[in-house]
């Protein structure tokens, strides 16, 4: 019997969670005077700034009254491509998100973007001179096919971080980092300590999505372009280039001995240099900040070092905007993306992530000025942007391709494969991936486009 | 006592303490995150990976959990997904698997074995066609959006079918005879005797819904409709920065808390209900 009372309670708290439920539900949404838009945004550095993305939005929306931007904090890069593009399809598109810059070529190839020129063309300006305060190695993830679908808003390089107290004890100059492939290796193999505790003279991140970044940044270096930056079905991944850069990372490991085996982590690269068990390492500008915060040493940041040049390639975060919208959201979106790229604001933002500000008046003003004065050392990733940026990885099914190629690079690292073997495997597979892209257009003659 | 400790043969005190070693290596993660919810953040997380307790604990990163986001909502919005979901899949469920276990109608066995089929795909492949489908609803950015797609279980009713037809006959019979109707058999004398099921699938049912991620990410907009899984993720994922390893812990650790209690105050039950029903997590 008392078995019999407790399902009658359990079948009564089921009513009342359903009701419940249901008066939930009934209560969501509901009308204001403003154009509501939402605003998909990632979280892409750590700690506080999904709580900031939501001020940033408040602050908007206390500052006019046509317009209320909605915050919506939708994962990592990835998720929020996968959350917009279903939103999209399932006709609730994002009136503006935030997304990583290599995906605008693909947003656009899918027909889900519209292109800025328009609101560009009715304030009487055009795109040339709108991107014409903004650095140039930005341009071309913002364009595609000569309009812009894309106004940047963050943005990173890799850069080189290392360890001066280590290099003096190794009895190298901190005030000269390495200049070459050359040196890098050199210096490395000179800060590698494997008696006692292990110390790596070199570490970088090798998962998915950094990796593929960090090897187009050694193919760039070594002359190449590492995909065809105007095309996106092409990429070069068995080019000499990119075949010589994957053999710097093989060398690294199984030659010289001065990088880990196998597939490391940025979290594990960033503990390692804090820890003083990694003498030099390659992370993003946008782990400035936390480095600055959490370094008990002197360090210091240096251009990634080049082979037959030096280059490297941005990454980090534009703003677009939807297909399909409504036209009060349409025009509501606009506003609030001119009001984000601001000077001003973009700023602010990189004064509290450790991201570039896109556009260059942004160092201009007093405020950024100041903090440059402070931080002399986010002047020297900004330089190396103006001198040797380039762009980002962008093709058909980004993110297939660039796995491509990481599998291989991490087979690689992992001793299971060699380099002349990865590239043309990496090869193969890409062009499989890119076929009915490069079907519906390259090799389609006499359509008229 | 200490006669039966004595007369453990020297095989079963290496067995057992094989099996403390296999627990203190399943437990260590755990046991990390409890140590560096604790530990004052120091020098970039340079001794992040150590398990000794700190020697001055802090609930400091605690009160930065709690600053950085709204636990009483999330864990109001999580409590009422997983209730939600859980209560109508009781229903549900309770129903099918009686109808596949004991009704006879025509295509029974194809309906079931497109049931069946149904387990095989992957959740992320429906992401889009749900998603269209909660728009169309209407519940689009709600709760009842993210508990939808759930309301009814394939794996429920396969085990509540194979549950009820584990329960021979002679009791509804009984009850039949007595002037039931099939309802009141299916109250009065089934679902009692398959508390043990419900019981399993409730709690596969909690916790695969208490730790989920993508689905309700792409559900809900609003803030304040943040589940806990999405409202940790907001401040704990990053990309290209680096970690801050006990604001991570600690919230990971105000995420898993409730069910970790849960498991503890009803292991007996838990257990009990898992070797009836041959469930395993």
């Amino acid at each position: 019997m008392t078995r019999m009372i407790g399902t009658r309670m359990i079948g009564t708290r089921m009513i009342g969670a359903t009701a419940t439920a249901l008066a939930i539900a009934l209560l969501a949404g509901s009308a204001s005077a403003a154009t509501k838009i939402e605003f998909f945004f990632p979280v892409p550095v750590e700690g506080k700034l999904a709580r900031e993305m939501g001020d940033i939005a408040k602050r908007f929306n206390a500052a006019q009254s046509d317009v209320e931007v909605v915050a919506v904090y939708t994962g990592n890069y990835d998720e929020t491509k996968i959350k917009a593009q279903a939103a999209m399809q399932a006709g609730k598109p994002p009136a503006v998100a935030l997304v990583s810059a290599n995906f605008v070529l693909e947003f656009k190839l899918n027909d889900q973007i519209v292109p800025l020129d328009p609101f560009l063309a009715a304030e009487g300006t055009t795109k040339d001179q709108f991107l014409a305060d903004f650095w140039p190695a930005l341009h071309g993830n913002a364009t595609v096919d000569g309009k812009l679908y894309a106004i940047p808003y963050q943005n990173s390089t890799p850069l080189l971080y290392y360890n001066a107290d280590l290099f003096k004890a190794a009895g190298l100059d901190p005030e000269k980092p390495p200049q070459n492939w050359a040196q890098l290796i050199d210096y490395a193999s000179k800060l590698t300590k494997k008696d006692g505790e292990q110390r790596w003279g070199l570490m970088m991140p090798s998962e998915y999505e950094y990796l593929g970044w960090l090897v187009s940044a050694f193919t760039m270096a070594n002359g190449g372009t590492y995909y065809n930056q105007s095309y996106g079905g092409e990429v070069y991944y068995d080019a000499p280039s990119t075949l010589g850069a994957l053999r710097f990372f093989d060398d690294a490991v199984h030659k010289y001995g001065f990088m880990p085996e196998g597939v490391t982590d940025q979290k594990a690269v960033s503990t390692s240099f804090f820890a003083g068990n990694a003498a030099m390492v390659i992370l993003s500008t946008g782990t400035l900040s936390f480095v600055r915060e959490n370094a008990k040493f002197a360090y210091k940041v240096a251009f990634v070092p080049g082979n037959l040049r030096n280059a490297a390639p941005i990454g980090g975060g534009s703003l677009v905007t939807f297909k399909n919208l409504p036209e009060d959201q349409r025009k509501a979106a606009w506003t609030f993306m001119k009001w984000l790229t601001t000077p001003q604001q973009l700023a602010s933002w990189s004064r509290f992530t450790g991201y570039f500000a896109p556009r260059k008046s942004a160092y201009e003003l007093p405020e950024m000025k100041a903090f440059t004065a402070q931080n002399p050392d986010a002047l020297i990733a900004l330089d190396q942007l103006q001198r040797y940026g380039q762009p980002w990885f962008a093709t058909f099914n980004t993110v297939a391709v660039r796995k491509a190629m990481e599998d291989e690079v991490q087979a690689v690292l992992s001793g299971k494969k060699k380099p002349e073997a990865a590239v043309k495997d990496a090869q193969r597979k890409a062009d499989e991936i890119m076929l009915p892209y490069v079907q519906s257009t390259a090799l389609t003659v006499g359509t008229g486009g | 006592m200490s006669k039966a400790l004595a007369r453990r043969s020297p095989a079963q005190i290496g067995s057992a303490a094989l099996l403390c070693a296999i627990a203190l290596v399943w437990t260590t993660p755990f046991l990390w995150m409890v140590v560096a919810a604790f530990r004052l953040e120091s020098g970039g997380s340079r001794d992040m990976a150590s398990l000794l307790p700190p020697l001055q604990p802090t609930l400091e990163n605690f009160a930065l959990a709690f600053e950085s986001a709204d636990f009483a909502v999330y864990y109001l919005n999580t409590l009422l997904v997983v209730g939600g979901i859980l209560a109508v899949q009781l229903v549900t469920i309770s129903l099918a698997g009686y109808a596949f276990a004991r009704l006879d109608f025509a295509g029974k066995d194809v309906l079931f074995t497109l049931f069946l089929l149904q387990l095989m795909l992957v959740p992320p492949i429906l992401i889009v066609p749900n998603l269209t489908t909660v728009v169309r609803l209407g519940i689009y950015d709600s709760l009842l959006g993210v508990m939808a797609p759930y309301l009814a279980s394939a794996f429920g009713t396969f085990l509540m079918r194979q549950t009820f037809k584990t329960i021979p006959r002679d009791y509804e019979e009984a009850a039949l005879l007595d002037g039931a109707r099939w309802w009141e058999v299916l109250w009065h004398v089934l679902l009692p005797l398959a508390r043990p099921g419900l019981v399993a699938f409730s709690i596969v049912s909690v916790a695969a819904h208490w730790n989920e991620f993508l689905w309700p990410l792409m559900v809900v907009n609003a803030p304040e409709k943040r589940t806990l899984t999405v409202g940790l993720a907001s401040f704990a994922a990053g990309a290209e920065g680096g970690q801050e390893w006990g604001l991570l812990a600690a919230g990971t650790l105000l995420v898993a808390l409730p069910l970790v209690v849960a498991f503890l105050a009803f292991q007996r039950q838990f257990i009990d209900s898992f070797m009836f029903s041959g469930v395993k997590g």
